[in-house]
């Protein structure tokens, strides 16, 4: 098989060329863009939606979504530093956001899982539910910069080589989730479920307890993504985390992880997450107005999946022409 | 064939929406003396007027088993055109006129994508929530346009003269009721049941399936235009912002009102039955003391019942046959013995 073809295989492709060719030419029409600064602020700006965009990239590939991921990480981002302010140590209280994150997770994989309630209606039923619980226990009140835990506020302040610590987090948790969805048994019975549910369960996948553990790890990384938000932004209210699972969905779509299930990486997730951020920036360094940024975003996603989808039919023909390559 | 004698089921999910309406007004008034007044009534149909309108059509489409989550931006796009229209001097009824021929073209835009591109409705619709809601915040900026003429707001806020119904109402019972006879007592409607339960078997069975699905989705897009020029007179403003969110709450609504998600089932009256409780069980809420969390709480409460319940009924259903079947074959046994 040539190279040519093998990287036409490669469904990250086409969201990373589309990456190179929005860095190079935002920063041909002006330089400043190639600055480390810039640089830095994709990485920085990224990582909430990353995290999730890798949490997420588990259910999507089983033909499911999530949507209460951003209630979860809003009430854990506010819950660390509730707790914290309270004298619990950032191990307790990173566990704490763990466990909410996960019970929440594991609830909606048990619905979807062993229930067969669509995960669609089920996960917008715990965004209300979590959100609703969340405004009661915040009673509106906001979680200032002196009640972060001063180790969450040193990593967003901080740089590893250059670059921020939250990113560093992102391309840890990557790496490992990467390797997962590539060589353990379990994460392939993902795609196996999301290409075809029925014909998974048949060959004897335990798709009930598959589906209940994936959505218990999404739940899990969302709720420890609080602490990545609260590194981020150094506070937290009620408002925290609305309407970030769309965007979320987004970026996982544009990164080639298919709504359809089956197909994508965690990889493509967090290079599409990247994408929006770099898109982002550009706006504001190419002088175009700040109010073009959602038309562009939305303009994207669809050409994300115009383009999976004209990719993804024509794989489908080279795999049954296979004789002739 | 001998007959088979399982009790049938009698309970449906959209009879219970309509008495679980009836039931959350009487205790709407217990709770309350301020319930039954005329002019928390007024607010009540008020309030829900826009997400019914959109609901109406959201049924049709989810039925179809499409699914357009575009609703909230377009109903804040036709509100941004019509401001901004407006504000360039076209007059205020042409402006109107715009804005509902945006919504059309909206979602004749989703509707393109997902048949003829056969893209996933689910991925497209997020994709234009970000986009109308973008164009939005390209025509307005950050410009609010807030002076509308007077008697047009008047419209918007005031109610039909000696009763409490404000104006809206007549569009949604309009609306309610021509939808209510087309997808119930029309071939139309059957087509889109059909659609929904197998979209293969009903294009190979002569049904236009693409088309009636490209259809809807411009029906969904010109009844959130509706909905927006509603918004845009109640609120006397049209600002990019405008109804954030939307999209989830009639979504939850019409899944309430006993329409599956997975399409081919759902009834129209069970939907505006959800709708209407929704709005009742929020204003009870309120004025029975309950924080506006409660009522978030609620509504994702009373959408796991409406997937839970059907599931748990479908269970004893399987149950019962089951237990029949093994009494019949016992019978049968005996019998045999006897002989």
């Amino acid at each position: 098989m040539s190279i040519l073809r093998r990287a036409t295989r490669f469904r990250e492709l086409p969201v990373l060329l589309g990456l190179v060719v929005v860095y190079l030419g935002t920063g041909f029409l002006n330089p400043i863009f190639f600055s480390v600064s810039i640089l830095n602020d994709i990485f920085f700006g990224v990582a909430i939606v990353a995290t999730l965009a890798i949490a997420q990239t588990f259910v999507i590939v089983m033909r499911h979504i999530d949507l209460s991921v951003g209630s979860v990480v809003g009430l854990t981002s506010f819950l660390i530093g509730d707790l914290s302010s309270r004298g619990f140590s950032l191990l307790a209280v990173l566990f704490a956001a763990l466990l909410v994150g996960a019970t929440v997770g594991a609830v909606n994989g048990f619905l979807v899982g062993y229930l067969g309630l669509p995960s669609l209606v089920v996960t917008l039923a715990t965004l209300y539910i979590v959100r609703g619980i969340f405004n009661e226990v915040g009673k509106g009140q906001t979680i200032v910069e002196s009640m972060v835990p001063k180790e969450l506020n040193w990593l967003g302040l901080n740089r590893l080589f250059g670059i921020s610590y939250l990113f560093v987090i992102v391309v840890v948790l990557m790496l490992i989730a990467g390797v997962l969805m590539q060589r353990t048994r379990a994460a392939r019975d993902l795609y196996a479920i999301g290409s075809n549910p029925s014909a998974a369960g048949l060959v004897g996948i335990p798709v009930k307890l598959r589906v209940l553990a994936a959505f218990t790890a999404t739940g899990a990384i969302s709720g420890l993504a609080g602490a990545v938000m609260l590194a981020r932004f150094n506070s937290s209210s009620t408002q925290s985390g609305l309407g970030l699972e769309l965007l979320v969905v987004a970026a996982c779509v544009v990164g080639g992880v298919s709504i359809a299930g089956g197909t994508g990486s965690v990889f493509g997730a967090v290079t599409g997450a990247v994408l929006l951020q770099t898109i982002l920036m550009a706006i504001g360094a190419l002088g175009i107005p700040q109010f073009w940024q959602l038309a562009v975003n939305g303009s994207l996603i669809i050409a994300a999946i115009g383009l999976d989808r004209y990719l993804s039919t024509r794989l489908r023909s080279t795999n049954i022409m296979g004789a002739s390559s | 064939m001998t007959k088979l004698t399982i009790p049938k089921v009698v309970f449906s999910w959209d009879k219970g929406v309509v008495l679980f309406l009836v039931l959350s007004i009487f205790i709407g008034s217990y709770a309350s003396e301020y319930f039954a007044t005329a002019s928390n009534l007024s607010f009540v149909i008020a309030s829900i007027a826009e997400i019914a309108i959109i609901a109406i059509a959201m049924a049709y489409l989810i039925i179809s088993g499409e699914i357009d989550l575009s609703v909230a931006s377009i109903m804040a796009l036709t509100s941004a055109s019509i401001g901004y229209a407006f504000q360039e001097g076209v007059p205020f009824e042409i402006a109107v006129v715009l804005g509902l021929l945006v919504g059309l073209l909206a979602g004749l835009f989703n509707g393109v994508l997902v048949t003829i591109f056969g893209l996933p409705s689910l991925a497209v619709t997020i994709a234009t929530l970000a986009l109308f809601r973008g164009l939005c915040w390209v025509i307005l900026e950050n410009k609010p346009v807030n002076q509308l003429p007077r008697e047009w707001i008047d419209l918007g806020n005031k109610n039909i003269p000696g009763t409490f119904f404000p104006w809206a109402t007549i569009l949604v019972v309009l609306f309610a009721g021509i939808a209510w006879f087309v997808l119930h007592h029309t071939k139309l409607g059957r087509w889109v049941f059909a659609i929904g339960t197998n979209p293969v078997a009903s294009r190979f069975s002569g049904i236009p399936v693409n088309r009636v699905k490209l259809g809807l989705f411009v029906f969904t897009g010109f009844m959130s235009a509706v909905a927006g020029v509603i918004y845009t007179l109640r609120f006397a403003s049209a600002s990019p912002d405008g109804g954030a969110g939307y999209e989830l709450s009639v979504i939850a609504a019409v899944l309430f009102g006993g329409v599956a998600i997975a399409g081919g089932v759902g009834t129209m009256w069970g939907v505006l039955a959800a709708v209407l409780s929704l709005g009742v069980i929020k204003s009870g809420l309120q004025l029975a003391g309950f924080s506006a969390n409660a009522l978030l709480v609620v509504s994702g409460g009373l959408l796991l019942i409406s997937v839970i319940l059907p599931r748990v009924t479908e269970f004893v259903r399987i149950q019962r046959s089951k237990a029949s079947t093994i009494k019949r074959t016992q019978q049968k046994e005996k019998e045999r013995v006897q002989k």
